[in-house]
């Protein structure tokens, strides 16, 4: 210990080849998009031309991409809003102890077990107009006459699609809240009872700061996996009816995949990320710091 | 136990390695490896080529063929990455669409040094055709189909057109009974790939056309607000499925195989499904129906040679023998396309009546023009198809507004 200590070197030395497998990693991909993203790419990829800031400006002339870039926003702020409303009273209660618990924790994570695009097709079956089960169920039920064409109005597909969403993201985030209850500690609760708070009152002074930084964990995350998510988005409408439910990446995938133009779909992505990075930043600064939590 | 276990796993790794350069080592003492990268069109298509490629190294010693196999859907992305990292195989299947931006890459390799004149008369000439730009041969039709009306036999019959609808008011006027009669006439897509091709059919037979002579977008015509309209007009009045946005064409052509549309405008390919699937449905095929014109929409797959191939004698020997006679019928007739060469034609295994009815089609056909910007014209009509569809632009504008975007990237 005292060697390492003295030779400030070492430790340095220690973390170079992890530190430069990460670089070459993550600085590779970033060169490749950055040069795609100032080129002008043919559709299989191959290096045209220098164009300069072409790209980014045919993109952002694009009123699709202006209009993606909004849905993004709220797409984001719905599905990560929506799963943490959802996600901290299953936590708190499958954080009590009652009878048959082992088994509704395992059904609230099930969808995490289902790949995302696996769950997305089965989706879009169930919102099938003439076989899907969400529209024989509530016929059955008698709340609706005639079938609701779901997905086939952006006005209701793009809901629709956040609440999938929701959905899928709630196993992960009750994972964090219920690691985080675990660590609050049993005795401040006697204690608050003793000194009569109700319910509600240990849930706004006791839960809800302590589990804060849980809650700020799992929106930066959330914030940073929804706002990249495709598959809901591309396997239930594909960014349609008339671009009505594109989000960034869906309008990155159809650029660069669809329409072959790799050079404009690699200027969305480089967008997307200073976003991501401004978002994240935005949220961490406006988040007060937590004092005494060392 | 633990033991014995350890013993074990060491000897499944030492077989393992030894398979794996055993695996490693044979392609090397061949003489020469073409790599193949094809698309999955069904669960025949990767067992008939291996069996193509292990043919032709019986016919060939020393000679080894690879084949690739990835799905249409990721195809492009395949090609896209493959082709950036210098990695791309010898011989591929690709889109007859993206043939132009092979041949402006420079990437394909010219075919006709390596054709004699008996090779290029194998082939059914409108199907050779979309595969040569300018005047040279890059792509030979692997695969090709048309489309025609299906129609449900059963439902048209009590509506009065045992032989199918022969123009759109037919088609209108049998959907108006079928309607009466509790079903959907006219099964129309309105969403993913193919939706704009859904409405060329309705715009070609009224006499429009997608991209003019001048290499503009013409879609925006009076043939085209007619064509429109008339979709339009089935939607409002019931006709067809409802929500159409919501349908892509699997979707109606499930629809069809269920019998809830009576008519679908779909490929060869939906028959063997039928066949397979609703084996009591009966359905007949007719050709699109006329407004004032007839018409239909072909479209091929082209096989191509890359043009930094280092095999490129033996991988050409591959292709000629891919497009005899044997191995052309095997795959035709296993993935239900049209034959693209005449001996394959004169085989009694298209001599059926589904078959006939597509070929009958072949001279009145369209087929994608090759021109840069295609997909962008594809995607503009099909949103403004979809504006329409919903009753959110009319008929006009969305198509003006469509052209307008399709003239910036037509011919980029």
């Amino acid at each position: 210990m005292t060697r390492i200590a003295r030779r400030p070197l070492t430790p340095w030395l220690l973390i170079v080849p992890s530190f430069a497998l990460a670089l070459f990693v993550i600085g590779y991909p970033l060169y490749n998009i950055v040069f795609q993203s100032v080129h002008e790419v043919s559709r299989f990829g191959l290096i045209r031309g220098f164009c300069g800031l072409d790209n980014f400006r045919k993109v952002f002339a694009d009123p699709i991409f202006m209009a993606s870039l909004w849905r993004t926003l709220w797409w984001t702020l719905g599905v990560v809003g929506g799963t943490v409303l959802v996600a901290v009273p299953v936590a708190l209660i499958l954080n009590q102890d009652f009878y048959g618990r082992g088994v509704a924790r395992v059904i609230v994570m099930l969808p995490w077990s289902v790949s995302l695009t696996m769950t997305a097709i089965v989706w879009r079956w169930a919102f099938n107009d003439e076989y899907g089960m969400v529209n024989v169920t509530l016929q059955r039920m008698g709340l609706i006459a005639a079938p609701v064409h779901w997905l086939a109005t952006s006005t209701l597909a793009f809901p629709v699609e956040i609440l999938v969403g929701i959905l899928v993201s709630v196993p992960f985030t009750v994972t964090i809240f219920l690691g985080g209850l675990s660590s609050v500690p049993v005795d401040i609760y006697e204690a608050a009872r003793i000194d009569g708070a109700s319910g509600w009152q240990q849930f706004r002074k006791l839960t809800l700061p302590l589990l804060r930084p849980f809650i700020n964990m799992a929106i930066v995350l959330n914030v940073i996996y929804v706002f990249n998510s495709f598959p809901i988005i591309w396997v239930m409408t594909q960014g349609g009816p008339s671009n009505g439910t594109h989000i960034l990446v869906t309008y990155l995938y159809e650029q660069g995949f669809r329409l072959g133009k790799p050079g404009e779909a690699a200027a969305v992505s480089l967008v997307m990320l200073v976003m991501l990075f401004a978002i994240t930043a935005l949220y961490l600064r406006i988040q007060p710091r937590e004092g005494g939590e060392a | 136990m633990k033991v014995c276990l350890t013993q074990r796993l060491t000897k499944v790794a030492v077989a393992l390695t030894a398979v794996g350069l055993a695996g490693f080592l044979a392609p090397a003492a061949q003489a020469d490896t073409v790599r193949v990268t094809v698309a999955y069109y069904s669960d025949q298509t990767e067992p008939y080529f291996k069996q193509m490629a292990a043919a032709f190294e019986k016919a060939n010693p020393g000679d080894a063929i690879q084949i690739e196999m990835v799905n249409w859907d990721t195809l492009q992305q395949k090609l896209q990455t493959d082709i950036a990292g210098g990695s791309n195989a010898d011989l591929a299947i690709i889109g007859t669409r993206w043939l132009l931006d092979f041949v402006k890459d420079d990437m394909a390799e010219p075919l006709d040094g390596y054709m004699n004149p008996a090779f290029k008369n194998r082939f059914i000439g409108a199907f050779l055709a979309p595969g040569q730009i300018s005047g040279k041969t890059y792509g030979l039709p692997i695969a090709a189909s048309a489309r025609a009306l299906y129609y449900n036999k059963t439902t048209l019959t009590k509506a009065g057109f045992p032989e199918g609808p022969k123009t759109w008011d037919d088609v209108v006027a049998a959907s108006r009974k079928i309607k009466a009669a509790g079903g959907y006439g006219f099964g129309l897509q309105g969403k993913e790939i193919e939706t704009d091709i859904y409405w060329y059919y309705s715009l070609w037979t009224n006499g429009g056309d997608v991209v003019g002579k001048n290499g503009k977008s013409a879609f925006a015509s009076p043939a085209g607000i007619k064509a429109a309209t008339l979709y339009k007009s089935m939607i409002d009045q019931g006709l067809t499925q409802p929500g159409v946005t919501n349908y892509s064409r699997e979707d109606v052509q499930n629809l069809f195989k269920q019998g809830r549309v009576s008519m679908v405008i779909s490929a060869p390919f939906l028959a063997k499904q039928i066949k397979k699937e609703a084996p009591t449905l009966k359905y007949g095929i007719a050709p699109v129906p006329m407004g004032t014109s007839r018409a239909t929409y072909a479209v091929t797959d082209s096989m191509v040679m890359f043009k930094n191939s280092k095999v490129k004698a033996t991988a050409w020997k591959f292709l000629d023998y891919l497009f005899t006679k044997g191995p052309r019928v095997a795959f035709t007739s296993n993935e239900g396309f049209l034959p693209t060469t005449k001996e394959e034609a004169a085989a009694p295994q298209f001599a059926d009546a589904d078959t006939k009815a597509f070929v009958n089609l072949l001279p009145s056909a369209r087929f994608a023009p090759t021109v840069t910007g295609w997909e962008d014209t594809a995607k503009a009509v099909s949103d403004a198809m979809q504006s329409v569809y919903l009753g959110k632009a009319k008929p006009a504008d969305a198509l003006k507004a469509a052209s307008l975007i399709a003239d910036k990237a037509l011919g980029q």
